[in-house]
Formats: structure tokens, C-alpha cells, sequence
């Protein structure tokens, strides 16, 4: 790593060997405008809107691809830089539709943001613009607008380097030239909605959003995806209290700059359907509304008086939640198993590169916090079906949904004598139950997560849950209260606080310590199953 | 003049090995594998101020020289024959009629640089070319000037030839690679540069038909005699093909610096018919065209030619007359560029069209006065910041065409219509 001086705009900047000049000016802090070059992927030097000045060199120098020297001087705003910067533009918008009113790229798009501070002219071309394909689906998740393209070929490269499935090319010459699928080819691998994201015009959007949102109006929150352990970041973006998309946030440490399409939609299930906005208890005839007072008063007297329980919790409660789970049927059912709902599938190579096999975002967390029996969830549930158990509380899981061998573990939850079940929706479990209480999902709490590699990062309520519904870590800490445990903790940060001083392996993690690329346990990073 | 890359030209059944043979042909390879080393041939050929006759005039043997001895790669040498620069027929006439000078040439750099395979890269048109050349090709093996351990020294070297699929921009050295390689025919973004990274990442060099085929001569009469021949900066001789209004078209071998106006006005015969010039591209269509006043002093090597103005390049010299419409000619050359622009970089890919379009409504009667500042602009615009020299050779001509002919576009503009041709 040998050092080099190289000035840019007159400052002085020490950087190495071997990095480009448009990787020394971000590191001291000048962005210099690109299309094409993205860090991520190979240099393609097409789109030429990062030509700089290099003293001493008669033609401009695309910064891309321009290694840096010892005593080389840039120049990134001189008047020859500021007028190529304004031919380009002129350039990448002839035969552009300019069609921003309809496009969902608008406000997050770099050819208004370069045109808005580089060029500002009206437009010069008055000679019949090429058209090129509209709205041509290029796989489930991908819809490409040929005429908004200004060919910097990143998803080509994207699909050719990140996810080696190589569905896209360019096609034709010239000002026809396109981007294109090969023949009998769909953009369907397991990170195809990346390609949407490094777009940096509204040539590709996503059919998901599209139409959905102008994103100006889109409040952002950084949280962590709830799709797998891997604990990709995300910014869950939110529209009148409901989200409307998740995009990546980088952490090279997790995710780089990527998220699955899987963790992507996965907000639709985990959030859609009728929310419960009330306690049901089971009375003849079925569950019938009741007070959170009366239910959680039938929640501890059901517990009390069971002679076996068993736990059973889902791999997308918080940390703070299943501390409390944990500290909760110890205090009502000494002795009672707990484990998180965890079933692994397998992957293909591609879905490898960030997916894991489960899709317990904090399994991992959660067995720490002591839900955590001999023998793992599976044994559980086996004892479940042979009917060791007369009790059962559920949080954040449906048992029937989630595998279809409903019939022997239908018949294993009924025969249940007293059931609670804790979801956000009346799933095929909780009506089974006897007492169904109403929660949040993730997007509407805050705490942690701890992911498969034992990095703790941060959820953050990214939406407002339902009135009437109650974060579980509140239900939890209600239930602790009326059971006679009298914390003094009454936020997801003080249990945090608490947690950390009583799990070991958790000392001196805070809110401060996870920040926003969250904090490795123990600082290592070994793997657990 | 003696001629050394037209010296087969016209002998019957020059194209075949024995003819070939009969004139002298492949002592130069017998002697380079026999008795030089690689270095002592590159020394040979950087002495003989051979440079690039594809357009560029980058002196040779340097270019070979920048190929790294120790890579531990293999190496390739590609002879670039995918000739289709507008007004430029040298390299097929070569292929044709000398088919075995060019191989012979690619043979002697391969072994310059060392390489073991050498590609001939034929532009798609020339089907005829690529037979013949598979055929020399052929010849060559069997008398055991390729193959494995070529004349007892160990040395082996494979030829192929491959036919492009007939894109311009695939004789652009870059573009030729990433054809060859098998992908779009689309420049790479240098450096890396190919003489280090070039087809598939090893160290490659490309040189042009011409350059290769005036090898077998140097070799044979020494660095000496060819340094001899042409003035101090540009040695030797260089093809010209020489089109459009003028009484003797064709190939013509001249020496470098022989005076552009004696060689239209002497050897060539002159405007045809009789008429007056009225301008001359002297280095095929990407070059600036030249008025007949600016002829006067010019002479037919590279620095004269750039002193004027304008470029040497491929020596494709097009001659128009006082009947051509310099409206129609631009828009014709401008179509050209468009239509070959392979869409990579965006200043290229956005500008060559938007010339077109422009150069197209002029010569349609519907241009305005502020067009011909608006295309000096455009051409400025891609002038310097393509990936390859094609944005230049696309700007080029388009910007010297309204510099030169100002008034005559000036007039097409006002009458809407052609001013000249109705005359």
C-alpha cells in the first residue's frame, strides 16, 4: 500500500497506489459525477461524464479508469471539465423521452440531479428522436424502458460479474443500441432486482413499486431485512403508514450493495392481510373479543395451572423480545422447553451469494436469550405431536401455514388444553387457540437482531402498528408485571440495557455500540446452525 | 520508383506460393528464424522507421517492443485486415494479388514478439480475400513455413484467419480484439493497453496488412535501404488509393513525401474530364477534407499532410470536383459514421446521429442558419472524449466540411436546395 500525493482541485490528498482517481476524490470527500462506473463492478468507461482535467495530459481523462500517480493534479471543475459534463448531458438526453412526470425514477434519478446542477440549457435537438422499446418485462421482478436507457450497461455487467447468470446484453449499434435479454432468457436469478437499484436512470424499475409512490414522499428508516439470518441492511421506505418498498443499505460487512428479490417482497406476507386489533378468548362457540386485561389474566392462569409447556417462537422476534419470552415462562411454567421456529431449505449457488437457508432473520439472537431447548425446534415439535405437552404459547409464527403437514399437528394443537397464540394476524393457529393476542411486525418495532454470523444490528419502527395491537415486547413485559416481576425497564433500549448485562455474551451492546452497521459478538465471526 | 509492396502486383498467378516463391519469397522468413534473434529483429525493424499503415503511423518496432518479454502468457500477433475505411482499397488489393507478402510479414512480427499463434482478421466483406488467404494459409503449412519447429529451430507458430462480421469499427485494434474474442465488436477502455493486455488478456499486437506486407522487403534489403526511402520522419513508401473524380484511379505506391498535387495532377492524370477541383480527402473519409488551395505545398507523408491540416490515415485519397455538393458529400460521410458508430460511449453513440440528422435536413432544404455552428459544436463536443479514435474520425470531417465549404453550406441553406449541382 504505498502512499501518493496527488492534488485535486488545488488539495492536497494522500492516497495508494493502484486506486483510480475517482476512488482518491471520494475518499477526500469530491464526488465525481458518474453513470457507468460503479465500485461494485468492472470499470466500463462508457458513459464519459467523469472526464476530468489531468494537468499535463492534452485530452481529458476519464477518472474511472485513471490510476492515480505520484504528483498527478486533477482538476475537477475547470471550464473544460464543466463543459464536457454539459456535452454529455446534452448527449444522454437527445433522444431521451424526458418523460419524468411519468417516472417512478423521479427525484432519485442522476440524469435530473446532473442535468439540475451541470447543464440547466434547453434542449438543442429538434431533429426526431429514436424510439426504442417501452415497458418490455424482462423477468418477474424487472421492467425496462429502452427509451430512458443511456446504455452504461452496470445491470449487464451486474448480471455478468455479481451474479454470473449472464441474462443480459446489449444488442444493435449505434443509437439503436439496447439493452436486451438473450434469447430464451428471463432476469429471474435470486438478486434481479439489484439491477433496479444500480440503474441510474428509470430504465429499469420495479414492477413491485412501480406506479406505487412519488419517492419524494417516501420516508426512509434504516432496519434490517426480516427475510433470513443473513440480516441484509435495508431502508424500509414508508408511505402513509405503509411500506412501500425495502432497498439495499450498504454494509460491506453483510451485504455490500446488494438484498435478495426474496428479502425484497418478503414485506408483503409478513405484513399484508387483516390485522387483529383485539384480544380474542374462546368462550362456547368460539373466540369472541375481550380486554387486554381479561386476556392477559386468562394468559397467566392458563400457563399457571398447565402441567407441561412448551414455547415456541419466531425467528423474527427481537432480542428484547425473547429475553423477555425466556424471563416469562420461567417465572409461569419452570422448566418449559422454548425454541425458535427454525426449518433451513436448500440453495442454489446464486441464491448463496447472500441468502441463508432459514428464514428466521434472529434464530440466532433469540437462542441466545434463552429460547433455546436440548434438541432444537425440530425435537420440540415432535414432542409436540406426541402430545408431551398440555400447553403451548406461540409468538409470531403459524405452525400450519408454515408446513404443510397440517392434519397430525392440527389434531396435536388441538388436543392442547390452553393455547396462546401472539401474531398480528387470525392465523390457521391462533384459531386454534384459547386465548389469541394481537402484535406487531417487524417493520413496526424496534430492537435488535442478531445474525447468523453473530452480528447484532438494528431494527427501527419504520410504521406505526394498529391501534388496539401491542408490541410483543409490551405484551411480554405486562404479562412479567401482572405475574408479580415487578422491571424497572420499560423501552425496547432498556431491556437492551438489561439483556446485555445478563446475557455474557452480550456485555456492552447498545444501541451506541450496534450504530448503523450494527457490532460482531464476541468480535469474531463464527458461523452457527 | 522501385516498388516493394506493389512488386507482385500484376505478375500472373501472384496470389499462389510458387509464384510467390519464383520472386524471391520467403527468404525473409527463412533468414529471420535462421539467423536473428527476436531482438535483433525488432532493433532491425525499429531502424527502419516502419510505422503503422492502418492510419495511426505508430512507429512498428516500438510497438513491439512494449510487449513484455517475461509474461509468462502466451502472446499473439493479429494482422488487421478488416479494411473498410471509406475511400481505402490497398490492404484488398494486397490480399488478393500478394496474399503470401502479407502472410509472410505475420510471420516475421510473430516472431518478433514471440508469438506462437497469429490471427489474420478479415472484415466479412471481403469473402473472396478470406478464401484466398485460407488458401495461402494453406500453401504456407504444407511447404513448412508454419507449423511446429519451422525450419529445424524450434520454433513453432499457427496462422488463422477469421472473418469478421463486418462492422468498421472492428478494424479499430480494441474492437478487432473483442470481435476476435468472440464478443461485440466494441473498443476496450485503455490502458490497459493491448501490447500488455490484449486479445484475451495476454500481450497482443496488431498491425495492419500494409505494415506486415512491406516486412519480407526490409528484412530482405536491410533497415538501411528502406530508412533510405521517404523523408526524415516518414521512411519508405505507402499505398494510396485514390477514388472519386479523377482520370487514373487505383493503388499507387509512392514514396513518403512525394508532392500531393504532382502525384493528382501527374500520375493519377488529373480531375476526370477535365474539370476543376475542388477538394481532396487525402487519408480516407475520417480525415479532414483539404480545399485545392491548401495543396500547394502539401506532400504525401505524415507530418506534411497534418502541417495542412489533415491527416495521412489510411491514404485513401477521394477526389471531388467542382460538380459535388459539399452539403451532399458531408451528409454522405456523416451517414456513414452513424450508421458505423458501435453505441458504446455515449458521446459518440448520441452525437454521430445527431450530426447525421442535421447534415441530412440541411441537404433537404429544411436547415437553419444556426446549423453549421450547431454541428461545429456537436463535432467539438465528441472531439477527444470517446473511447476510440472513432468519435474523431466521425467529428473530423463533419467540422471541416462547414469550415471549408462555409458559404456553399451557407447558400444550400438559404435557396433550400442544392446551389452546385443545379448549376
Amino acid at each position: 500500500m504505498d502512499p501518493v500525493k496527488i492534488t485535486i482541485d488545488g488539495k492536497e490528498v494522500t492516497t495508494t497506489k493502484g486506486k483510480t482517481v475517482i476512488q482518491a476524490a471520494a475518499e477526500a470527500g469530491v464526488t465525481i459525477p458518474h453513470y457507468c462506473y460503479h465500485s461494485k463492478l468492472s470499470i466500463a468507461g462508457n458513459c464519459r461524464m467523469c472526464l476530468v482535467e489531468i494537468e499535463k495530459m492534452p485530452k481529458l481523462q476519464i477518472a474511472c479508469n485513471t490510476q492515480v500517480a505520484e504528483g498527478m493534479g486533477v482538476l475537477t471543475q475547470s471550464p473544460k471539465v464543466l463543459a464536457v459534463r454539459k456535452a454529455v448531458l446534452e448527449f444522454l438526453l437527445i433522444n431521451h423521452p424526458v418523460d419524468c412526470p411519468i417516472c417512478d425514477q423521479a427525484g432519485e434519478c442522476q440524469l435530473q440531479n446532473y442535468y439540475m446542477e451541470h447543464n440547466r440549457e434547453a434542449s438543442r435537438f429538434e431533429v426526431g428522436k429514436q424510439h426504442d422499446r417501452k415497458k418490455t418485462i424482462f423477468g418477474p421482478n424487472v421492467i425496462f424502458d429502452g427509451e430512458r436507457c443511456i446504455k452504461c450497461t452496470r445491470c449487464v455487467r451486474f448480471c455478468q460479474e455479481i451474479t454470473k447468470t449472464d441474462e443480459l446484453t446489449v444488442i444493435n449499434r449505434g443509437d439503436h443500441s439496447t439493452i436486451a435479454l438473450f434469447d430464451d432468457s428471463v432476469l429471474d436469478n435470486p438478486l434481479s432486482a439489484n439491477v433496479v437499484d444500480i440503474c441510474p436512470v428509470g430504465a429499469l424499475t420495479d414492477r413491485d413499486f412501480r406506479f406505487k409512490v412519488r419517492v419524494w414522499y417516501l420516508q426512509k428508516t434504516p432496519s434490517v431485512c426480516p427475510g433470513c439470518s443473513t440480516g441484509c441492511n435495508i431502508s424500509v421506505e414508508t408511505y402513509q403508514n405503509r411500506i412501500a418498498r425495502f432497498k439495499p443499505r450498504i454494509n460491506e460487512a453483510v451485504n455490500s450493495h446488494w438484498i435478495c428479490d426474496e428479502g425484497r417482497y418478503c414485506f408483503h406476507e409478513l405484513t399484508g392481510g387483516e390485522r387483529l386489533t383485539t384480544p380474542l378468548i374462546r368462550q362456547e362457540g368460539g373466540l369472541v373479543p375481550a380486554t387486554w386485561k381479561h386476556a392477559l389474566q386468562a394468559v397467566l392462569a392458563g400457563l399457571r395451572s398447565a402441567k407441561a409447556a412448551a414455547g415456541m417462537m419466531s425467528g423474527r422476534s427481537t432480542n428484547e423480545e425473547a429475553f423477555l419470552f425466556a424471563k416469562l415462562m420461567k417465572k409461569l411454567t419452570p422448566g418449559s422447553p422454548l425454541e425458535v421456529c427454525y426449518q433451513e431449505r436448500e440453495l442454489t449457488e446464486t441464491q448463496k451469494i447472500l441468502m441463508s437457508p432459514d428464514r428466521a432473520p434472529n434464530f440466532r439472537g433469540a437462542r441466545d436469550m434463552g429460547v433455546c431447548a436440548n434438541g432444537g425446534y425440530e425435537s420440540l415439535l415432535q414432542k409436540l405431536l406426541a402430545g408431551d405437552f398440555s400447553a403451548g404459547y406461540i409468538v409470531g409464527e403459524d405452525l400450519l401455514e408454515a408446513n404443510g403437514a397440517d392434519v397430525t399437528r392440527r389434531a396435536a394443537l388441538q388436543k392442547l388444553s390452553f393455547l396462546v397464540v401472539q401474531d398480528i394476524r387470525l392465523s390457521e393457529t391462533a384459531k386454534l387457540a384459547h386465548v389469541v393476542l394481537p402484535a406487531t411486525h417487524f417493520g413496526e418495532k424496534e430492537g435488535t437482531y442478531t445474525n447468523r454470523k453473530g452480528r447484532v444490528q438494528k431494527l427501527n419502527a419504520a410504521v406505526i402498528a394498529p391501534e388496539g395491537a401491542l408490541q410483543d415486547w409490551q405484551i411480554f413485559l405486562r404479562l412479567l408485571d401482572s405475574a408479580g416481576e415487578k422491571l424497572s425497564y420499560s423501552t425496547p433500549s432498556q431491556i437492551l440495557q438489561a439483556l446485555a448485562e445478563e446475557v455474557a455474551l452480550y456485555q456492552g451492546i447498545s444501541y451506541a455500540t450496534i450504530g448503523d452497521q450494527g457490532i460482531q459478538l464476541g468480535g469474531g465471526g463464527v458461523e452457527q446452525s | 520508383m522501385e516498388k516493394l509492396l506493389l512488386r507482385n502486383i500484376g505478375v500472373t498467378d501472384s496470389h499462389t506460393l510458387a509464384v510467390y516463391q519464383s520472386r524471391g519469397g520467403y527468404q525473409s522468413w527463412e533468414k529471420v528464424v535462421r539467423n536473428m534473434k527476436p531482438a535483433e529483429l525488432i532493433e532491425e525493424v525499429k531502424a527502419s522507421g516502419l510505422r503503422g499503415r492502418g492510419g495511426a503511423g505508430f512507429p512498428t518496432g516500438m510497438k513491439w517492443s512494449f510487449v513484455p518479454k517475461d509474461s509468462p502468457k502466451p502472446k499473439y500477433l493479429v494482422c488487421n485486415a478488416d479494411e473498410s475505411e471509406p475511400g481505402t482499397f490497398k490492404d484488398r488489393l494486397l490480399i488478393e494479388q500478394d496474399p503470401h507478402a502479407i502472410l509472410e510479414g505475420t510471420l516475421i512480427a510473430a516472431y518478433g514478439i514471440q508469438s506462437h499463434t497469429a490471427f489474420i482478421y478479415i472484415r466479412g466483406e471481403l469473402v473472396a480475400g478470406a478464401k484466398i488467404l485460407e488458401r495461402t494459409v494453406e500453401e504456407a503449412c504444407r511447404a513448412g513455413y508454419i507449423g511446429k519447429n519451422i525450419f529445424g529451430s524450434g520454433y513453432d507458430l499457427d496462422v488463422i484467419v477469421h472473418r469478421g462480421a463486418g462492422a468498421y469499427i472492428c478494424g479499430e485494434e480494441t474492437a478487432l480484439l473483442s470481435s476476435l474474442e468472440g464478443g461485440r465488436g466494441w473498443p476496450k477502455v485503455k490502458p490497459p493497453f493491448p501490447a500488455t493486455h490484449g486479445l484475451f488478456g495476454c500481450p497482443t499486437v496488431v498491425n495492419n496488412v500494409e505494415t506486415l506486407a512491406a516486412l519480407p522487403w526490409i528484412i530482405e534489403r536491410g533497415a538501411a535501404a528502406y530508412a533510405a526511402m521517404g523523408t526524415e520522419k516518414s521512411k519508405g513508401t505507402k499505398l494510396f488509393s485514390v477514388s472519386g473524380h479523377i482520370t487514373r484511379p487505383g493503388v499507387y505506391e509512392l514514396e513518403m513525401g512525394y508532392p500531393f498535387k504532382k502525384f493528382l495532377e501527374e500520375d493519377c492524370g488529373g480531375v476526370a474530364n477535365g474539370r476543376k477541383l475542388k477538394g481532396v480527402i487525402p487519408g480516407g473519409g475520417s480525415m479532414p477534407v483539404l480545399r485545392p488551395d491548401e495543396l500547394e505545398k502539401v506532400n504525401l507523408d505524415y507530418e506534411s499532410v497534418q502541417a495542412a491540416g489533415s491527416m495521412l490515415g489510411s491514404g485513401g485519397v477521394i477526389v471531388m470536383d467542382d460538380t459535388t455538393c459539399m452539403v451532399r458529400a458531408a451528409s454522405n460521410i456523416a451517414r456513414f459514421y452513424a450508421h458505423e458508430s458501435c453505441g458504446q460511449c455515449s458521446p459518440c453513440r448520441e452525437g454521430c446521429h445527431w450530426m447525421e440528422k442535421i447534415f441530412h435536413r440541411i441537404e433537404n432544404g429544411e436547415g437553419q442558419a444556426s446549423d453549421l455552428d450547431l454541428i461545429l459544436n456537436i463535432s467539438g463536443n465528441i472531439m477527444g472524449n470517446t473511447i476510440c479514435p472513432f468519435g474523431d474520425a466521425a467529428a473530423m470531417p463533419a467540422a471541416a466540411f462547414i469550415r471549408k465549404f462555409r458559404a456553399e453550406f451557407e447558400a444550400h441553406i438559404a435557396e433550400k436546395r442544392c446551389t452546385v449541382r443545379t448549376q
